[in-house]
Formats: C-alpha cells, sequence, structure tokens
C-alpha cells in the first residue's frame, strides 16, 4: 500500500536512521563564507529517509546552517494553500501542491541540529484563524512528528492577529512597488531567521510559485483579505486574499498605504493579478527578508498551484535550497524548464510580470544564472520541464 | 392489526378529495384530473408490482363534503390493493372528532391512520400521529409516527446560482438534509420508527426529476423513512407508460429496494465520540437543532444525549460532552459531569460548574473559551453565552479536536457521510451521501482504524465491491469511485 502520510513512528525512524548517518560524519566547515547567490539543488526521489540525508547535504553546500541558526529563534512560512481537505485526485496534498511533511519535518531536525534554540511553523490557512495544528490534523498531518523533530517547536496561524498584542510593520525598502509596508502576523517579527519553506509549482496568477511566491501567504486576511473591514483590521479572517488579485479595494485605512492608490478599484488594470500579486510578492520578501529558501519539488504538480488549477502530479525528484530567495528562485524557474530571465508575455510569465524580475529590481536577489552558483546537482541534468510531461 | 415498522410507505393521492383541494387551488387541468382519476382505480396498482413499496397513504377524510365519495371511490382500490399485500394507512384530518372516518377506515380495510392528533382517544384502527418536529417524544410519538417540517434534501435551492452552488459562511455549499432530525427523534422516541413528510420540490417535472434516490438514501442513512411523494409530471408520465418516467420510477425502486435488502443496519447505532446535551425544547429549540444540523455537515459524528436523561448511560467511547443549554445540570447529573471530567474527558459549557478553586487559562487566541483543568480533564467554558450555532459547531470540533476524528471527507464536495456500528462492535458502516445533482469525483474517505479493505455498496448494483484502503496513519484512505447519490462502505475487524 501507497504511504500518503508519514506516520510519527515512521517518521522518527527516517530521522533516526539518516539524520542519525548525516550527523555522524566529520564536522564540515560551518558559516564560511560563500557567494549569496549560491544554490543547492539534490536530488530525492521520495518522501523517505533520504530526505533528511539529501537537504543535510545542501545546507552543507550552502555553508552550513549553524552560523545561520544557532541560539536563534528561527520561523518557518511552510505552503499549505487552500483547503485542508482538497486533494488532486486521491493524493494527498504534501505529495501534489504543498510542501511534504517530511521535508517540514527534516528542515526542523536539521535546524534544530545545528542549533536553532526555537523554531516556529508558520501559514495562514485560508478563511480560518484556526490553530494551524489543527489544520495540519485535518489534512491528515500529524504535529506532533514536527514537536519530536526538536526540542522547542511552536506553530502560529499567522491569518490574524493571533497570539501577538499587535501587528508588525515592515516597511519595504525603497518605497515599495504596490504597499509602503505591510502590516503582519507578529511571529515574522519575533524572529531572528525567516525561512521560505516552498513547493516547486506552477502557479494560475503569478506564473511559478516558489519560495517568493510561498510568502504571499504571510499577509493575514483579517487586513488584505475579502472581508476586511475598512479602518482596522478585522478579528478573524473572511475569504481569501482576493483584493490582490481584483485589486478591487484597498486595505483598511490602519494598514501602511498603497504606493500609488489610483491603480486599485476602477483604475486596476486588465489581468489585475498578474499585476499585483507579483509586485505584492516583492514588495514582502524585500520588506521581511529571507534567510533561507527551500522548495520541495520531490513529487508536485504541474499546471498551477492547486487542484483547483486542474493539473497533473509528476516527480521531479528534486530538492532545492539557498540563502538568497531570488536565486534561489531563478534556478528552481530553470529547473522547471523556464528561463528565469524571461518576462511578462514569455512562459511562465505569460499573463503577469516576472517576480524575479521585480524582486531583483528591488535589489532583493539576482535571477541571472550567470551569477548564481549551483552546487550538487547540475541543472542541465536535473531539469525537469512542466510544460512537457 | 398493529402497525409494521417494516412498511415502506408512500402517496398516493387519487379521488374525490384530492380533485377537490386541487380545485380550490387551482391548479388541476385536464391532464391532471384524469391522471387522479387513473391512480385511483385498482390498475394503478400494477406500478408497485414487484417493487418493495408495501404501504399507501390515501386521504380518507378532510371534513369536506367529498369525504364520503373519496372512501366510496378508494374502495376498489383498497380491495385490490389487500390482494397484493399492499397495506393502506388512511390519512384523517379533521377538526372534529375522528372517530366516526377511522370506523368506516376500518370498515373498508384501512390498517391504519394518520392523524395529526389523537388526544388520548382509542380507535379500532392503530394511529401514526402526525407531530410537529418539537413535540416528538417517547410519550407522544406512536409507533410509527410522522413529522413535517422536513426539508427536501440536496443543494439549498435559494443558493444556487444556476447549476453552482454558493458556497456560505462556512466555505461550504448549502446542503438541506434531514439527517440531523433523524438521529435526533431516534432519540427522543427510541424504538419508534420515524416517517419523514415532506414533497418534491415544485420544480420537479419529468424532464427535471427531483432527486428520489437523494431523498431515500438521506431518510434511510439516518434511521428514518421517507414517505415517497412523486410530483405530478412523474405520475402522469408512469400514467401513461412515458418510458422515461418509468426510468426515474426504476431508478426509485431500486433505492428502496437496496436499503430493504441492508434492513440489518437499522440496527447499527451512531458512532461519536461527542455527545451532544439539550432538551431541544423552546428557547432552547433552535439552538440545539443547527448545531447538529452544523455538526452533521462538518462530518462530526455525535451522539445526542436528552438533557433530562441521566448522562450514566453514556458511551465508555466518549471523549466530550457538549451542554448546550443555559439550564445548569441537575445534581445527579453535575456529579457525573465532574466525574466525567476528572477521568480525562472534556466538557463543552457557556457556564463554569466545577470545583471554585480552579482557575482557568486561555485557550488558542482563535477560540474564545477558557480552560480549567479538572481532574485528568478539562472544561472549556465559552467567554459568553452560545448564541452562533455555527460558532459553537466549529469551536466545538476543534475544542475536541480533529485528531479525534473519526471520518474525514477529502474533495467533499456538496457530500456527507455517517458512521455507525453493529452493536456487537463487529462491523462498522460509514455511508456516503452526494447531496449535489453533479457526481462527486475523487472524494477519499478516510476513517480513524487501520483496515486494508472494505466492501463498498452502492445504490446502482446489487453485489458488494471489495474496495482497498491505502495507509493514512493513524487511520486508512478509501478512494471513492464516482459517486452519484450514495455509497456505503461497510468494514468488519476488531479495531473499528
Amino acid at each position: 500500500m501507497m504511504k500518503t502520510a508519514c506516520s510519527r513512528r515512521k517518521f522518527i525512524a527516517a530521522m533516526g536512521a539518516t539524520a542519525g548517518a548525516w550527523l555522524a560524519r566529520p564536522a564540515m566547515p560551518l558559516a564560511r563564507a560563500v557567494p549569496a547567490s549560491r544554490v543547492a539543488v539534490g536530488t530525492c526521489h521520495e518522501y523517505g529517509p533520504e530526505v533528511v540525508g539529501v537537504l543535510g547535504n545542501m545546507f552543507d553546500q550552502l555553508g552550513g546552517l549553524e552560523g545561520l541558526v544557532r541560539g536563534k529563534t528561527v520561523a518557518i512560512k511552510l505552503n499549505m494553500t487552500g483547503l485542508a481537505n482538497t486533494r488532486l485526485g486521491y493524493l494527498p496534498p504534501g505529495i501534489t501542491y504543498w510542501v511534504h511533511p517530511q521535508v517540514v519535518g527534516a528542515t526542523v531536525h536539521l535546524l534544530a541540529k545545528a542549533g536553532a534554540r526555537r523554531i516556529r511553523l508558520l501559514e495562514s490557512p485560508w478563511v480560518t484563524a484556526e490553530p494551524l495544528e489543527e489544520f495540519m490534523l485535518h489534512a491528515n498531518w500529524e504535529p506532533r512528528d514536527f514537536l519530536n523533530a526538536a526540542a522547542r517547536v511552536e506553530f502560529e496561524n499567522t491569518n490574524y492577529l493571533g497570539n501577538g498584542k499587535k501587528y508588525s510593520r515592515f516597511w519595504v525598502p525603497g518605497g515599495g512597488l504596490m504597499f509602503k509596508g505591510y502590516d503582519l502576523n507578529h511571529s515574522y517579527e519575533d524572529c531572528d531567521v525567516f525561512v521560505s519553506l516552498a513547493k516547486l509549482k506552477e502557479h494560475m496568477t503569478a506564473g511559478v510559485t516558489l519560495s517568493m511566491k510561498n510568502c504571499f501567504g504571510i499577509t493575514p486576511c483579517t487586513i488584505y483579505g475579502d472581508g476586511a473591514p475598512e479602518d482596522e483590521p478585522g478579528l478573524v479572517p473572511l475569504g481569501g486574499r482576493g483584493p490582490f488579485h481584483a485589486m478591487n479595494r484597498l486595505p483598511p485605512k490602519s494598514a501602511p498605504p498603497a504606493v500609488n492608490a489610483n491603480v486599485f478599484l476602477s483604475n486596476a488594470p486588465k489581468n489585475p493579478g498578474g499585476y499585483c500579486v507579483p509586485r505584492v510578492v516583492a514588495d514582502l520578501v524585500a520588506a521581511r527578508p529571507v534567510h533561507l529558501a527551500i522548495i520541495d519539488g520531490i513529487h508536485t504538480m504541474t499546471g498551477g498551484e492547486g487542484p483547483w488549477t486542474g493539473s497533473r502530479y509528476v516527480q521531479p525528484g528534486l530538492l532545492i535550497a539557498g540563502t538568497n530567495c531570488v536565486a534561489t528562485d531563478a534556478v528552481g524557474v530553470a529547473l522547471m524548464g523556464f528561463n528565469p530571465m524571461a518576462d511578462r508575455g514569455t512562459p511562465p510569465f505569460e499573463t503577469c510580470d516576472s517576480t524575479l524580475r521585480l524582486a531583483e529590481q528591488l535589489g532583493v536577489g539576482t535571477r541571472d544564472l550567470n551569477q548564481i552558483e549551483v552546487v550538487g546537482t547540475p541543472i542541465a541534468k536535473a531539469r525537469f520541464n512542466f510544460r512537457s510531461v | 392489526m398493529n402497525l409494521d415498522s417494516k412498511w415502506v410507505p408512500m402517496k398516493w393521492p387519487c379521488g374525490p378529495l384530492e380533485i377537490a383541494r386541487r380545485n380550490k387551488s387551482q391548479s388541476i387541468n385536464a391532464d391532471l384530473k384524469e391522471m387522479l382519476e387513473a391512480w385511483g382505480q385498482p390498475s394503478a396498482l400494477e406500478l408497485l408490482k414487484g417493487t418493495p413499496i408495501n404501504c399507501l397513504i390515501v386521504d380518507w377524510a378532510n371534513g369536506k363534503p367529498e369525504d364520503s365519495a373519496q372512501q366510496q371511490a378508494l374502495k376498489p382500490l383498497l380491495d385490490a390493493g389487500r390482494q397484493l399485500g399492499i397495506s393502506f394507512v388512511g390519512k384523517v384530518a379533521l377538526k372534529e372528532g375522528p372517530g366516526a372516518a377511522v370506523a368506516a377506515g376500518r370498515a373498508a380495510g384501512l390498517s391504519a391512520v394518520m392523524l395529526a392528533d389523537a388526544s388520548g382517544q382509542s380507535f379500532d384502527l392503530p394511529a401514526i400521529l402526525q407531530l410537529e418536529r418539537e413535540k416528538v417524544s417517547g410519550e407522544t410519538a406512536s409507533t410509527i409516527f410522522s413529522t413535517k417540517e422536513n426539508a427536501w434534501p440536496g443543494l439549498n435551492l435559494d443558493t444556487m446560482n444556476g447549476d453552482t452552488a454558493m458556497a456560505g459562511p462556512t466555505a461550504s455549499p448549502w446542503v438541506n438534509s434531514n439527517g440531523w432530525f433523524s438521529l435526533l427523534a431516534g432519540k427522543l422516541a427510541p424504538g419508534k420508527t420515524l416517517w419523514l413528510d415532506f414533497d418534491p420540490p415544485d420544480s420537479s417535472n419529468l424532464l427535471h426529476p427531483a432527486n428520489y434516490g437523494l431523498a431515500i438514501a438521506d431518510s434511510r442513512a439516518y434511521g428514518s423513512r421517507w414517505i415517497i411523494s412523486l410530483d405530478d409530471g412523474l405520475r402522469a408520465g408512469l400514467t401513461k407508460g412515458n418510458s422515461q418516467a418509468k426510468g426515474v420510477w426504476g431508478k426509485l425502486c431500486k433505492a428502496v429496494a437496496f436499503f430493504q435488502s441492508h434492513s440489518e443496519w437499522e440496527a447499527f447505532e451512531p458512532q461519536g465520540i461527542l455527545a451532544v446535551v439539550s432538551d431541544f425544547r423552546g428557547d432552547n429549540a433552535y439552538l440545539g437543532e443547527e448545531v447538529l444540523n452544523l455538526l452533521n455537515r462538518k462530518q462530526v459524528q455525535f451522539q445526542i444525549i436528552e438533557r433530562s436523561k441521566s448522562l450514566q448511560a453514556r458511551s465508555q467511547d466518549l471523549k466530550a460532552i457538549l451542554w448546550l443549554d443555559k439550564e445548569a445540570p441537575s445534581a445527579e447529573q453535575h456529579s457525573q459531569l465532574l466525574d466525567f471530567v476528572r477521568q480525562g474527558g472534556l466538557v463543552i459549557a457557556a457556564a463554569y460548574w466545577g470545583p471554585p478553586e480552579v482557575k482557568p487559562t486561555p485557550k488558542d487566541p482563535s477560540l474564545q473559551y477558557m480552560m480549567y483543568n479538572v481532574g485528568e480533564g478539562q472544561m472549556a467554558v465559552s467567554e459568553g453565552e452560545f448564541q452562533s450555532p455555527d460558532q459553537v459547531a466549529v469551536d466545538t470540533h476543534l475544542l475536541v479536536s480533529r485528531r479525534n476524528d473519526l471520518v474525514r471527507l477529502y474533495n467533499p464536495e456538496s457530500t456527507n457521510c455517517h458512521s455507525s456500528i453493529d452493536p456487537g462492535h463487529k462491523k462498522r458502516l460509514v455511508q456516503v451521501l452526494n447531496y449535489s445533482l453533479k457526481p462527486a469525483d475523487s472524494v477519499t474517505l478516510w476513517v480513524n482504524a487501520q483496515i486494508g479493505s472494505a466492501r463498498l455498496w452502492r445504490l446502482e448494483t446489487k453485489d458488494a465491491l471489495t474496495l482497498r484502503g491505502v495507509a493514512a496513519a493513524p487511520g486508512s484512505d478509501f478512494g471513492l469511485p464516482p459517486l452519484s447519490i450514495y455509497c456505503a462502505l461497510e468494514f468488519e475487524g476488531s479495531n473499528l
């Protein structure tokens, strides 16, 4: 029988088997100076014990995690888009359009082993303020597996105020492309290291959704959602992030203002989502920098970001990681068979602007493969053409 | 003669009373009149040959001048029906005492009468009482009783935009179902049989027939029976031998026959780790009923405890008790509830009745509850009165935790399910219903037990298929084939 979710016992066993082997190796030189645009590519064909080992090697290739996380609070934004009970056919979300729990557990485990003091798992599940653990359980994930993967693991649903007393304000350096700043759940400020743990997918609105687009979900729907009030944040999220897709309303007055409010409402461009969403994403990764980008492409889907886009299950067998989200996504785009230098009108950005170009424009990182050092499996060897399968 | 719980009832409108009623409502035309007359003829009973339908509900007395003509006109039908083994129940709707009408019914060979109010009278014929929902109880209900105020099951037509179902605040399409009420009635009037009285929507006609199979399944899956009621177009089509009408009728009969062939499931008990306690009366009725409706819609499997009953006899499997009413528990119930909590249970209520020295701690910020740790368990106390039934249902599911789910549906669309278990706890049944007219594709049923296979029963086929499970710790996933109306998964084992 095919295993559809990692049982706690199997997960821990997997940790013990391969994490132990990997960790028993001679210590790698840690935190050595590496180019900011180094990206590691690993091949991994199943969500089994090998995930810990492959990810561990990749982190080594990036120079090790210890210098980044030792003694720190690490926040990990997961990719759990959509509803917990939606599947691509009969396949659970972890192997199609969510980051897989095995990759989450392996990351938590490796961060803890590298000395992270506290690890927070974050996501803003669609249309709900329920505890993140309950959302996970609904998808048949076992939150205890993550608690057992490190000494101090916490969960927070960041789709509303959550455990915070107030929202944290992040200004976009240089003034931003869509908004001058964003109000986010406190967990995105109360951390020393921010990790984006994404899935390798295309996206109906933004062309691709990788480590940068994953950060679109850090915006709380109490402020940026369809049902947000006009003046102040709502108490609970109502609806999704429709206003970013339709540009049909502005956030409450309490939130940082739009760069140009005139492009909203009746002046919104044709296909507003393809204009607004990439800009918001670029703003967000500029305002809330990603220290470690990880992309799960072991198994995934083509054609869009979730089953609602009409898609196909594929197994590229890839993991990608880097300390710069633009460079990491550029490698991801290349591995998907696209040109990371492509822009609006060219695949995968046929109907939208390139988030990579916009983020590059904001100085977040480079998308030019010539300036990115790819370590591990070469792109040419690992490429999995999403439009040809 | 006694009421027979095995009767499969069907409304059989015909004769002078029905024609008079239609005349009054100006809904009659020549074709309809012809059909109503035809259905009063013995030959109309040919339709029932080979079907499980064995009990016809006919209008008997309405206090109208046509009463006598009706009773006279039905005599040949009743005589012919008896030859075919069909029982007749005469519906008596009189403002004055029904004694004479009942006596006439007995003389004519009725097996029973259906009355809105027996008022303590005794008759020579058994009576099926028609009760308002809020008056159902063990004392008021006859061995077989019926209720009105029921919904035609399916997507709520008021929330449809063309063929598209509009989601409500719960992000799920709004669905009408009588399932929760069947469960409630089963608890309020234990051992008695509920007949649900409801008619097809006005939009139902031969070209776009109502979802009759769903009306049957939504009743049977939850332990009641629908009084089969056909729309005029279908009945007219059947009178004329229309092939499309025969097709609709054939499917309906097949659905009834399916449930008749699985009558052993009627003894299965609803499963649930949550007990909902209320008297479901008066001011408590709306909240109690809606919470049941919404918990069911969220696939939360529950048991019902009528508030006046002792909690001592509660199921050993219970993990949580939701006390809905404003009224505090009796001294005995208070003691039982605290015992339950001390032993590790969870009680959810709008007021705290635990030991005064226990100080509360806040729950997750998304939940407006204070938690009191008492012994091994907890009391979750709402920060205000219970008001919104949807919020109570959502909060209850989260407080009990999805960790304790017995079943889950993935890609549920407009499907729902009901889990029950045989008295010996050797067989478990999960019945899945699709409330949409569109087939539900790629639905996965998750059950909280590690089970390798299940028997899959469908209305369309006589024999069961074996469905393999996929391990999905701590339970198992079962991918369902495209689901038009209904399927049931039957599990066997010691770990159910």
